[in-house]
Parts: structure tokens; C-alpha cells; sequence
């Protein structure tokens, strides 16, 4: 037997027109291993999110094969147990709150799996303080940060206990502080609670901490690596139609103009301490 | 931060934010039936007084109130209008073609526009101190007898829930696309109504997008989260009424018996 696969994509081919339309997706394919942070990089409109929607079949399967934990996703049967594995988080936070009340809204996942009713205040008050937002069951939505918004999105799906985290574009919609706080509570879930995430972005920095980095362009995954790998290849991001991280722009602008550092930086305190010891 | 918005609901401590969901809905019907019902000022004398009372018990900040009437305005204005110049009797003031203007429309006019303000108030109330899935499972009581009929009553009470708890979100959104098409030379605020009224429509258009857009959205996140009608959901356990909610509705009964014999 081989590695154990969390997700095993292969050849998803989808069209929102219905078969025989212009494809969202041509042929994608992506492998997850359990507990594994694995990033999908494009630009707007790559397809990504068409792609992670299937993993709890919010969108059908129209071609290629798709198992989720040993699920099959085509299986309409399995439907209902994806979508409790999958927990998915969308981009904006406002249009995913079925009650202004935090605490409410938090519980809805769990009513809708049948959860009894005097378990639920515990779990509600567990999800919120994995998020760092225990103690705010009784706060109304709106008067919540975006960060914290997000967070709550966030406790509603960690609430149904997912062993897999996807985030569809999470952060996009938020301001630097907000987007950083979302940013530290996913890494910390994934380090302390060893959930498998899936995270889509077009922020090419947010790649930076996963383990794996697949880029997707007009449907199709055109390379797979670390993010190392992935993010200081100019050439390969420019094909999926995005831009390196600052500290890789620089390492080649330096090497253009003679100096060469002795290994391409990803971070900014990787870049400085490049350039301290090129001295 | 977002100020605080008409009708939404603002956690609190007050009797009212405690009193049972079921109770304050069905108190809420009540009341709106002793409205319907009031003809007389003393009647509406007691209703003011009710109304004013529910606003000073559950802290509703009196601007809050009073600006979801102002909002209103305008067909608030309209009801008096027509009231005023359609009602038919012999001892006009003045009269031109179909229009008649007498006391009796006045009056009729005043009173359907006073009912109408305090219905929106006690609404405003109801919104203002109960959390919208309880409001749902009011709703669901009440339409439980519908289920008898095949009526899917959860959905239509999850429907009317999330509806009313979306008004704030596209109130504010229209502001924002208001304000972009007046940066854009848009005429919200001139005379000429032909002018106005060209204005609207492209204020028309983005909202009912962005309307469709958020709730096909909503309907995708419900769906992530399991969410598949009121099958194997969990059921709130019946807990009969308590006595806090009996008395609240005996309350709105007495209000109710008090304006059909003023």
C-alpha cells in the first residue's frame, strides 16, 4: 500500500453550463495526504474554487474520479458524510451567518446534523475558543471586526469536528490585521489539531507556510511542489499568471545586477539574513 | 463598526429579551389584532402607552425607534393622502372630480397611518429583543398545524428568518450603491419626479444582483454546513409555556379586550 491519500483528484473536468459548455475546469487533479497543508495558487477566475466545491459535492461530479477519505464523491449517497468531513469556509463572511447571534449561528451545523439538543452549548463554546473568540456566544454579528467574523465562520464549521479544512479564498475580503488573525488561527488548527487543510488563494504570500503548493491555470494544475520550489520560479508563477513574493523579485533583480545570494529567500527575514551573510 | 440597525436584534438583559420566543410572537399577533381593532382615541391613547412601555422596557434607544418610522415616511404620507381624498361622504370641505376632502377622511386617514407607525414599532420590539432562529422556532409553532396539510413549515419559517435578518444588510448596501451613483451625477435628490424616478433605476438593477448574488451564497454555505430542510435536524424540545409567557400574553389579551370595548 501507499501513502494514505485524504483527497485523490484526478482529471476533474467541469463546466457550469453542463456538460458540452465552456470548462471551469480541464482535467484538474490534486492528492492530500492526511494532516498535510496543501495551498492552491491562481489568478481570478483559475478555476479553484469550482475545484475545491466538489470535495463535499456542492457541485456535481460531471468527469474524472474523486475520493475524499475513501468517499466516493460521486456517490450521491455519501453527500451528507462529505460534507461533515469537508468543512468549508467561503470568502465572505457576511453571507454565511444564518443568525446575527454568534452562538446561534455557530450551532447551526450541529442542528442540522441531529446533534441533541444539551450537547450543543458545549461544543458551541469548544468551536469559539479554538478560534479565540470563547465568551462571545451572546454578540451580535455585526458588531464583530471582519478578522473576527471570519473566526466565527470558522467555529461554525469546526463545530461539526471536520478532519479536513478548506478555505475558499478566506481571507480575500479582510484588512491586513484581519487577514493575519484568520492566517495564525488556521496554522495554529493545523499544528495543534492536525487538520488536513486546503487553502485557495491568490495571495501568493499566504503559500508561503504549506507543505505542498499546487499552481492551477484555466483549469488544469500545471506544477505541484514545496512551496519553496513552487514560489521562487518566476517563470512558472508568471504561467499561472501570478507574481513571486517580494524576496524572490529581489533575489533576481540582485543576481541580474551581480549579486548573487547563496539561496533564493522566501521571507523578508529570509531575504535580510541573506543579505547580511553576502556581506 | 456598523451602527445600529433598524429591527436588529441587540443582545440584552431586559424582561423582554428573556420573555419566551412563542410568547412574545404570538403577543406581538395580539397586539396587532387590538390595532387592527382600535376605532377610537382612547383606544389609541392606550396603545401608544403600551407601545411606548415595550420600547422602555427592552431599551430600544427612542431615535432607533422612531427613525424606523421616519424612514417610512413617505408612505406613511402616501396612506394619509388617499385615506384623506378617497373617503366617501356627503359633508365634504372641498371637492374636485374624484377627490373629496372631509373631516371624517382626515380622521380616518390619521388613524390608519397611527396604526400602521405602532404595528412597525412593536416589530421593531420583537426584532430588536429576540434572537431570528428563535423567532424561526416561533414561527414553526405556529404554522405547526400547516404540517398536517403537507406544508413544509421549517422551510418557510428558515425562509422568512433569514429574509428578514438580510433587510439590514441590503438596507446598507443600497445606501453604499446609492452614494456610487450619485458620484456617478445620479438625481436622487431632485425635484422633478421623472427625474427621480429615472434615477432609481439603475439603483434597482445592482441591488436585486447583489440580492441574488448573497443569496445564492448563503444557500452554498447553508449546504456546506448540512443544511437539507428540517430533515434530521434537531428538534428543539417542546418545553410547554412558562408562566412568564402566559402572563406576557394575558397582558396583550387584556390590551386586546380593553380597545374592542373602547
Amino acid at each position: 500500500m501507499g501513502d494514505p491519500i485524504m483527497i485523490d483528484a484526478h482529471d476533474i473536468r467541469f463546466s457550469y453550463d453542463g456538460p458540452g459548455g465552456r470548462r471551469s475546469l480541464n482535467g484538474a487533479q490534486l492528492h492530500v495526504s492526511p494532516g498535510e497543508f496543501v495551498a492552491v495558487l491562481g489568478h481570478n477566475g483559475c478555476g479553484k474554487s469550482t475545484l475545491v466545491k466538489h470535495f463535499n459535492a456542492l457541485l456535481p461530479l460531471q468527469h474524472g474520479t474523486l475520493t475524499v477519505d475513501g468517499m466516493d464523491a460521486a456517490d450521491p449517497a455519501n453527500r451528507w458524510a462529505l460534507r461533515r468531513k469537508v468543512g468549508m469556509v467561503f470568502q465572505n463572511p457576511d453571507n454565511q451567518f444564518v443568525s446575527t447571534i454568534v452562538g446561534e449561528d455557530v450551532a447551526f451545523g450541529l442542528e442540522n446534523y441531529g446533534v441533541p439538543e444539551d450537547e450543543i452549548p458545549a461544543r458551541v463554546a469548544a468551536a469559539l475558543a479554538a478560534v479565540d473568540m470563547a465568551g462571545y456566544e451572546n454578540r451580535a454579528t455585526h458588531t464583530l471586526s471582519g478578522g473576527q467574523k471570519q473566526r466565527v465562520a470558522l467555529a461554525g464549521v469546526l463545530a461539526l469536528s471536520p478532519d479536513i479544512l478548506v478555505f475558499d479564498e478566506a481571507t480575500a475580503m479582510l484588512d491586513p490585521d484581519g487577514r493575519q488573525e484568520v492566517l495564525r488561527t488556521i496554522h495554529r488548527l493545523h499544528k495543534e489539531q492536525h487538520k488536513t487543510v486546503v487553502m485557495i488563494t491568490h495571495y501568493i504570500e499566504e503559500a508561503i507556510g504549506a507543505d505542498r503548493v499546487y499552481l492551477i491555470h484555466n483549469g488544469k494544475m500545471i506544477a505541484d511542489g514545496t512551496a519553496r520550489e513552487m514560489l521562487t520560479q518566476p517563470e512558472l508563477l508568471a504561467a499561472a499568471g501570478l507574481t513571486p513574493p517580494m524576496p524572490v523579485q529581489m533575489y533576481y533583480d540582485l543576481k541580474q545586477a551581480g549579486i548573487v545570494l547563496a539561496r533564493c529567500p522566501l521571507t523578508l527575514e529570509e531575504l535580510a539574513e541573506e543579505l547580511c551573510r553576502s556581506q | 463598526m456598523r451602527e445600529h440597525l433598524t429591527g436588529q436584534f441587540t443582545p440584552g438583559t431586559s424582561i423582554l429579551h428573556r420573555l419566551d420566543a412563542r410568547a412574545k410572537f404570538f403577543g406581538f399577533l395580539i397586539l396587532i389584532a387590538a390595532t387592527v381593532c382600535t376605532d377610537a382615541w382612547p383606544g389609541y391613547a392606550l396603545l401608544l402607552a403600551v407601545t411606548a412601555a415595550v420600547v422602555a422596557i427592552c431599551g430600544l434607544p427612542l431615535r432607533t425607534a422612531l427613525a424606523s418610522v421616519a424612514r417610512m415616511g413617505w408612505f406613511f404620507l402616501l396612506i394619509f393622502v388617499m385615506n384623506a381624498l378617497f373617503f366617501a361622504t356627503d359633508d365634504a370641505i372641498w371637492h374636485w372630480w374624484i377627490l373629496t376632502l372631509s373631516v371624517p377622511g382626515i380622521v380616518q386617514g390619521a388613524q390608519v397611518t397611527a396604526r400602521l407607525a405602532l404595528i412597525l414599532v412593536m416589530s421593531n420590539v420583537l426584532t430588536c429583543t429576540t434572537p431570528p432562529l428563535e423567532i424561526t422556532g416561533a414561527i414553526q409553532t405556529l404554522l405547526s398545524p400547516l404540517r398536517l396539510v403537507r406544508l413544509p413549515v421549517e422551510d418557510i419559517a428558515m425562509i422568512l428568518s433569514v429574509a428578514v435578518q438580510f433587510i439590514p444588510t441590503l438596507l446598507e448596501e443600497t445606501d453604499t450603491i446609492r452614494k456610487a451613483q450619485i458620484a456617478r451625477g445620479a438625481r436622487f435628490e431632485s425635484r422633478r419626479l421623472h427625474e427621480r424616478a429615472q434615477a432609481m433605476l439603475p439603483l434597482i438593477v445592482p441591488i436585486f444582483l447583489s440580492a441574488f448574488k448573497r443569496a445564492d451564497e448563503l444557500a452554498m454555505a447553508m449546504e456546506a454546513r448540512g443544511y437539507r430542510g428540517a430533515r434530521g435536524r434537531t428538534r428543539k424540545k417542546s418545553v410547554p409555556l412558562p408562566l412568564s409567557g402566559w402572563g406576557a400574553l394575558a397582558l396583550c389579551a387584556i390590551v386586546c379586550a380593553a380597545e374592542i370595548l373602547l
